[in-house]
């Protein structure tokens, strides 16, 4: 097991220390000093996650308007660090529910060291699931002896053999009156395309997320329509696949409570899921991609201070589906002064703080094809700077019950030895990751 | 200012700074620029207010740090604007955004000028501070008449002259003619009457800038200036706004020292007595009061006035006078005082011979270096670096000592250093520097350099009564438990060398001295290893009768690391072994380092190198200049990585194998040797400088028949050739060979220099060299051709020029561009030293040399290099001569030696494309730009050759251009002043039939270069001898015309 950190910071955006806990004495209380002079203050913080300064390396990343810094000293795995920090913020927000900012963390400083005593020793890290973690540290921290409220007799929690047990993620004796299970799927799209249309770029990440509401030990069963599960399938029952459409997988991650063995051997996800929120596999596809937009670009720059901008966004999914939240922004130089707009659909406005002209269309339905066309007028500059580098268009959008890759829920099954019935609950939706046109 | 009332400007200046971070406060920046680009853009116009406030916000921005491409234009329309809240803001925002470089400024001019010729006067005052500010060249041509006009009419207010002296003193900077009126400087001194204390300021800054370029036309200033300080300093007339805490315009007083300061020392003595009151007025008048800014006033007018009296050589009691009110300063205790006593004390050293008093403040500087302020401590050691001599040397050295080891790290280093100097340079007897060096060793090893145990290394080296005591000393301090790495280098090369001196002694038995430094070889580096190994068997070989157990011991060292990692240990290793296991007859190669040749501290230098960013006057510098001039020989630095070979012991050859180039044979490996026959493991035992002069006396080889003379000299010829620059590169290098023959034949010249001429001189060479010495009437002469040694370096860089049995002229150059630089090794073989050396250039009119002196002494059996920059200024083929000229004793000899300074030298081959070569070569019409001829009588030679002899002479061939096989191509590029890079292109057409004859054209875009490239390839195709490079085998390689190409051919082109 190598080392993830020696110490780790939380710093707001000035570089002050809000909280931070040294694991090891291999680094310098004052090397924070360094991270704030030589990384935040240049130019290129946020251009490379891991740096180094006098000996020792910083990992870092920012959330919110906190930097979670980790420092080392040691040829430490880097990749563990940033999942230990990602784990650990994911634990806060969990405890301090959802928010986690500089202001979460001040409000919560007893909390804090409780936790960053338990899920690091010495630089390694610990359990650090937050089901696990909220049976011994309570959310409310210190209790009062004069309370009112009487302790509640509970037997403590056998917390050792909970930890140890063979099923370390999930609590036994957990009765729910209704037993439901939400299943999400949510990919986003990446993609880079050219000025003529060719795809440069694309691809889907996805993640299977899951929320459960189950009394006991309950077995759950997924299928989806990826290829390998359908072959398998096709092979044990002998009969041939069916005509639809298989999804083939790349890179697929599980979460800890999936049989591997049973994975590997049937092909088939099989799980003993933890209560509450958690995400259950990671995917990602590259091939096969339905994009949900078209976008048709045309800048023209007439003479030096005008330009016309004209863009046509085409949705290519399904005629009852819709797309909401979408934002379509198109830059333009530095120097511009005025944007007149003509829109089908939605609202636009130059913004200056981005450089960029940004569409919003709060809901698009599916099949259309939307424009905008705008006038821009530049202000004339002292000297003649080397000519716009024309960044790519961006785009954001959301596009519920769709998935880019094509990937369905076959089945999700539920077994349970007192064999109630189970509402189950599946969504789908399709985000845009890094969804760029060059112009 | 105008801002009240701008609710815009406020709230976007609070929004601003209630940003949390830098990111908040770009987006708002942005978000507001974004606004006033679309106010400015804006059709209908702005109102005055608007454009006023957006100007504003403009500025606001700018000044955060932000960029300002755009809205320059409204900004300086509002210079033109009637009313003065516009103007004053297009002139404030102008002059902050803009510089004099902008074009838009070029729109103003005319506005600015009716600003500053018209009669409003805050308009003119305005215009003057902007043009002050940023104006440029196009400014100061239109408007210096203008400006000239207010600052010498009497109808101004001051407050307007003043600005307009300011003003012209900028435009004087930017263009040195805006002042160049014909009696101006009658102007001047009528200004310098002026009462009002403002405008004398401005124009005494005016007038700093015109002596600083030229102070003859000033004369008439300096009664005026004396009379104003006089007025200053007595008070008189001082108007109250003027005092500075109760001093009468320092700034003024400042800047009239300063002017003085500017002028030689004044003859006149009715203006120097009253000078010299004034003075004596402010020397005595200054004190150290409390409060600050009247300190800093007081003192920077003391300071000034220091300065004048050293430039003015004021007598001797003026200066005690101005040292004593120093150490006044230096005993204070606020720190910013006594840094300023200390600093000025240093530069009080420097300029006059103040030793003597300064000295009677010793203590308190040495108390000063124990100031808690570094830059303090700085200071005081500079200034005790500074006044050390010869009778408070002791004192002041171990002071240093003793503060090394409290120093902080950053300062350990200098100080280290500067010990090691002073130790040095004022030693009164040389045990007590090496006692310094030892000490200061042990207290900050880390922080001795390895310069500094080199010398001490060079001391003992040279003065035979040092070594027992230094050796001694070196193995009480290696006995001790925790002993630094640079002590165990320094005490195992001092034991190396001289632990048999000891022997007497009692614990001092070779096997002794051997555990001491076993001790301590385990935790060393490999470096330290390669030198202790070294010692090992100095040590081993100088034990006489051999401790049997001590060989052993010694020799299981060696076997053990023979397969070490690291190439020079392994080979240290074998070579030893392979010396041990030849017995006695080997010791002579172990014997003691001979001495080295008198030369400059490396110290002084590396000291002067830290000094030049800290001081530009440090006390370092002058001394390094005293130094330099009574320095008899004046070595480079080492300048390649192999570290000083001059100081390692036996390691010399190795290193200084290591230090050539690949020319050396490879056999000189010694993995790659065959091991079986005497002969090569002898060869393999050191590099082979070393052991060819040891062959005749190596019992196992068959003794060589003498050389046969004629021979000879060309054999050494090649050899001398390849060798030669690195004989001369590690002077001691001959060294190892010197101990052997000189042990037979002492006193003899030996000719050693080059580490190679005993190879023939064992024979009757040597006896010539002899006889030549006996017999003092005897004319010397060279040994060798001086023809052929030209020749030689014709096509090569480096080489011997001239030898004879006294001195051997090396000469070596490296050639960039239109300049070359030449450095000649002037080699003194001989036991005694050459006086009324005089070595002299006579350049031909094409050429410019720019020598450096040449020591009129070389001490015996020393080199002197003597470096001389040649440049080109055009083409032509005469060359430069040495005129070298010495005594041998009361014999003069003198030689005139032609330098190779030849055209090609100035070429630089270049690679052409066939298209851009014949674009070239038709661009080239014909005579004079491009010539032919057909050449006859040339020497035969095979194409390759001849392509070979061109590439030798930096005409680069360029292969595949012709079609034509027998054909030549080439392309060079000529650097010359005159014509700067001309590119030269040359064809040689063959006769394959007739190869006496070819047709040359050669054409460039220079006539001269054309006509003197093309004499100059026929001079060198006609009767080159063949150049020594092209091994004989290289005709039979070309076997299609070898009957041309034979031997006899080559005979036959030579007659």
């Amino acid at each position: 097991m190598p080392v993830a950190a020696s110490a780790i910071y939380f710093l707001n955006l000035r570089g002050d220390v809000l909280i931070n806990r040294l694991y090891r004495d291999d680094v310098g209380g004052n090397m924070v000093d360094a991270f704030r002079t030589h990384i935040m203050q240049t130019k290129d913080l946020g251009t490379c996650p891991v740096r180094q300064v006098g000996g020792c390396s910083f990992l870092y990343m920012r959330i919110m308007n906190v930097y979670v810094v980790a420092v080392v000293s040691s040829n430490a795995n880097a990749a563990c660090a940033f999942k230990f920090m990602v784990e650990t913020v994911a634990l806060f927000k969990s405890y301090f529910g959802g928010a986690f900012d500089e202001d979460a963390i001040r409000n919560n400083f007893v909390l804090i060291y409780e936790l960053l005593d338990e899920i690091m020793d010495f630089g390694y890290p610990q359990n650090l699931s937050p089901e696990i973690l909220k049976l011994y540290i309570t959310q409310e921290g210190v209790r009062s002896p004069f309370s009112s409220k009487a302790i509640d007799n509970k037997p403590p929690v056998n917390a050792t053999l909970q930890v140890t047990g063979a099923v370390g993620w999930r609590r036994e004796g957990l009765v729910y009156k209704k037993n439901e299970v939400f299943l999400d799927i949510v990919e986003s799209v990446n993609l880079l395309m050219s000025q003529k249309g060719t795809t440069l770029r694309c691809d889907v990440t996805g993640k299977v997320l899951m929320k459960c509401f189950l009394s006991g030990m309950p077995d759950l069963k997924l299928g989806l329509n990826d290829k390998i599960g359908l072959e398998k399938e096709a092979e044990v029952k002998s009969r041939p696949t069916r005509s639809g459409k298989t999804i083939e997988l790349d890179d697929v991650t599980f979460h800890q409570c999936v049989n591997l063995t049973r994975f590997t051997a049937e092909k088939t996800v099989s799980f003993v899921p933890p209560d509450g929120e958690f995400e259950l596999m990671k995917y990602r596809i590259s091939e096969g991609i339905n994009l949900p937009f078209r976008v048709l670009p045309s800048i023209k720059e007439l003479g030096r201070t005008r330009m016309e901008v004209n863009v046509k966004v085409k949705s290519v999914f399904g005629a009852k589906m819709f797309a909401l939240g979408v934002v379509v922004k198109v830059p333009v130089p530095k120097h511009t002064a005025k944007a007149n707009f003509q829109l089908t659909s939605g609202r636009a406005k130059y913004n200056a703080a981005t450089d960029c002209l940004v569409w919003k269309v709060r809901k698009f339905p599916g099949q259309t094809e939307l424009t905008m066309s705008a006038e821009v007028e530049l202000i004339s500059t002292m000297v003649d700077k080397k000519t716009w580098t024309r960044p790519p268009i961006q785009m954001e959008f959301q596009v519920p019950m769709f998935t880019a890759s094509g990937l369905r829920v076959r089945f999700l099954k539920v077994w349970e030895k007192s064999g109630y019935n189970t509402v189950e609950w599946v969504r789908y939706i399709t985000r845009a990751g890094s969804y760029e046109i060059r112009c | 200012m105008a801002l009240s009332g701008m609710r815009g400007l406020s709230t976007f200046i609070s929004d601003v700074r209630n940003c949390q971070n830098k990111e908040a406060e770009r987006s708002r920046v942005d978000k507001e620029l974004a606004n006033i680009r679309t106010r400015f853009k804006n059709d209908k116009g702005l109102t005055v207010y608007e454009k006023k406030k957006y100007v504003w916000k403009m500025l606001y921005i700018y000044m955060l740090g932000y960029d300002m491409d755009f809205g320059h234009m409204e900004t300086v329309s509002l210079i033109s604007a009637p009313k003065y809240p516009e103007k004053q803001v297009g002139y404030i925002v102008t002059s902050c955004l803009l510089n004099e470089n902008h074009d838009f400024l070029k729109l103003v001019i005319n506005t600015v000028r009716n600003d500053i010729i018209g009669n409003n006067e805050t308009f003119q005052c305005l215009a003057l501070t902007m043009v002050g500010n940023i104006g440029g060249r196009d400014f100061s041509e239109s408007l210096a008449s203008d400006v000239q006009k207010i600052l010498l009419s009497n109808s101004c207010r001051p407050i307007v002259r003043k600005k307009a002296a300011l003003c012209l003193l900028r435009l004087y900077r930017k263009n040195p003619d805006a002042v160049n009126v014909d009696g101006w400087s009658e102007r001047m001194v009528h200004l310098l009457d002026e009462r009002d204390i403002g405008v004398l300021t401005a124009v005494m800054s005016l007038l700093v800038s015109l002596v600083a370029k030229s102070q003859d036309a000033y004369w008439s200033c300096v009664p005026k200036c004396v009379r104003i300080l006089e007025r200053l300093t007595r008070g008189q007339d001082i108007p109250q706004e003027y005092t500075y805490y109760g001093i009468p315009s320092p700034w003024l007083q400042v800047k009239t020292m300063r002017v003085l300061q500017y002028f030689p020392a004044i003859e006149d003595p009715n203006i120097r007595k009253s000078l010299f009151e004034t003075l004596q007025r402010i020397l005595l008048g200054t004190d150290v009061v409390k409060n600050v800014n009247k300190n800093n006033a007081s003192h920077a007018v003391l300071f000034e006035a220091l300065a004048l009296v050293m430039h003015l050589n004021a007598e001797k009691e003026m200066l005690s006078q101005c040292v004593a009110l120093l150490g006044k300063f230096i005993a204070v205790r606020e720190p910013n005082i006594r840094y300023l006593g200390l600093e000025n004390m240093t530069r009080m050293l420097l300029v006059v011979d103040v030793q003597d008093i300064i000295k009677k403040h010793q203590a308190q500087i040495i108390t000063s270096l124990k100031d808690p302020d570094i830059s303090i401590r700085r200071r005081s050691l500079d200034l005790l670096y500074g006044m050390c001599d010869v009778t408070n040397a002791k004192e002041i050295v171990e002071e240093l000592l003793q503060y090394l080891t409290k120093a902080d790290f950053g300062i350990r280093e200098e100080l280290a250093l500067k010990a090691a100097i002073l130790s040095e340079s004022f030693a009164t007897d040389l045990d007590w520097y090496v006692d310094v060096i030892l000490q200061l060793i042990e207290k900050a090893g880390d922080f001795v350099s390895d310069d500094i145990w080199y010398r001490v290394v060079q001391f003992v080296t040279n003065d035979e009564h040092l070594q027992v005591y230094a050796a001694a000393k070196a193995l009480d301090y290696l006995d001790k438990p925790a002993v630094h790495e640079t002590m165990v280098k320094l005490a195992g090369y001092l034991l190396g060398e001289y632990s048999h001196l000891l022997a007497r002694r009692p614990g001092c038995t070779p096997k002794d001295i051997f555990d001491v430094i076993y001790d301590k070889f385990a935790v060393v580096s490999i470096g330290t290893k390669a030198l202790l190994l070294s010692a090992f068997v100095k040590i081993l070989l100088h034990s006489q009768p051999q401790d049997p157990d001590l060989r052993e011991r010694v020799l299981e060292i060696f076997k053990r690391y023979e397969c070490s990692v690291d190439a020079e240990v392994q080979q240290r290793c074998i070579e030893y072994l392979t010396l041990c296991a030849k017995g006695p007859s080997m010791v002579d190669i172990m014997a003691e380092m001979p001495k080295f040749p008198v030369r400059q501290s490396a110290l002084l230098k590396k000291a002067g190198d830290a000094e030049r960013d800290v001081a530009e006057e440090s006390a370092t510098k002058l001394r390094v200049q005293q130094q330099n001039s009574t320095a008899l020989v004046v070595v480079e630095p080492q300048s390649n990585g192999a570290g000083p070979p001059i100081l390692t012991p036996s390691a010399a050859p190795v290193q200084k194998k290591q230090a050539s180039p690949s020319d050396l044979p490879p056999s000189a490996h010694p993995a790659a040797l065959p091991v079986g026959n005497g002969h090569t493991e002898v060869s393999a035992v050191t590099a082979e400088d070393v052991s060819v002069p040891s062959l005749p006396e190596d019992p196992v080889t068959e003794p060589t028949p003498p050389p046969e003379p004629a021979p000879a000299p060309s054999g050494a010829n090649l050899l001398a050739d390849l060798l030669a620059p690195l004989a001369i590169e590690a002077p001691p290098g001959y060294a190892a060979p010197d101990s052997i023959v000189d042990s037979s034949q002492d006193p003899g010249p030996s000719a050693g220099t080059s580490g190679l001429a005993p190879m023939q001189s064992s024979g009757p060479a040597d006896a010539l060299a002899l006889a030549l010495y006996d017999g003092p009437s005897t004319k010397v002469q060279p040994i060798g051709s001086v023809e052929d040694w030209f020749n030689a370096l014709v096509i090569k860089d480096s080489g011997i020029l001239y030898e004879d049995p006294f001195v051997q002229i090396g000469i070596k150059s490296d050639w960039r561009g239109i300049q070359g630089r030449l450095v000649l090794f002037l080699g003194n073989k001989h036991n005694a030293s050459l006086t009324n050396v005089r070595a002299v250039v006579l350049p031909p009119p094409h050429l410019r040399f720019k020598s450096s002196p040449v020591p009129d002494t070389i001490p015996p059996r020393a080199q002197v290099q003597c470096p001389f920059d040649v440049f080109c200024l055009r083409a032509s083929r005469e060359t430069a001569v040495l005129e070298f000229s010495y005594n041998n004793g009361n014999i003069p000899v003198s030689a005139q030696l032609k330098l190779p300074v030849l055209i090609n030298k100035f070429l630089q081959p270049v690679t052409v494309s066939a298209n851009d070569f014949v674009a070239r070569w038709r661009a080239l019409a014909g005579p004079p730009l491009k010539l032919q001829e057909v050449v006859r009588n040339v020497r035969p030679m095979p194409l390759i050759e001849m392509a070979n002899l061109f590439n030798s002479l930096h005409i680069g061939v360029a292969t595949g251009l012709d079609p034509n096989e027998n054909n030549i191509v080439s392309a060079t590029t000529f650097y010359s002043e005159s014509a700067q890079a001309t590119l030269c292109l040359i064809r040689v057409e063959t006769d394959p039939s007739d190869r006496t004859q070819l047709r040359l054209t050669v054409g460039s875009q220079d006539l001269t270069t054309t006509y003197e490239l093309m004499e100059y390839i026929k001079q060198q195709l006609i009767d080159t001898p063949p150049p020594t490079m092209v091994s004989p085998n290289v005709p039979t390689t070309i076997p299609t015309n070898s009957e041309l190409t034979g031997p006899a051919a080559l005979l036959n082109g030579l007659i």
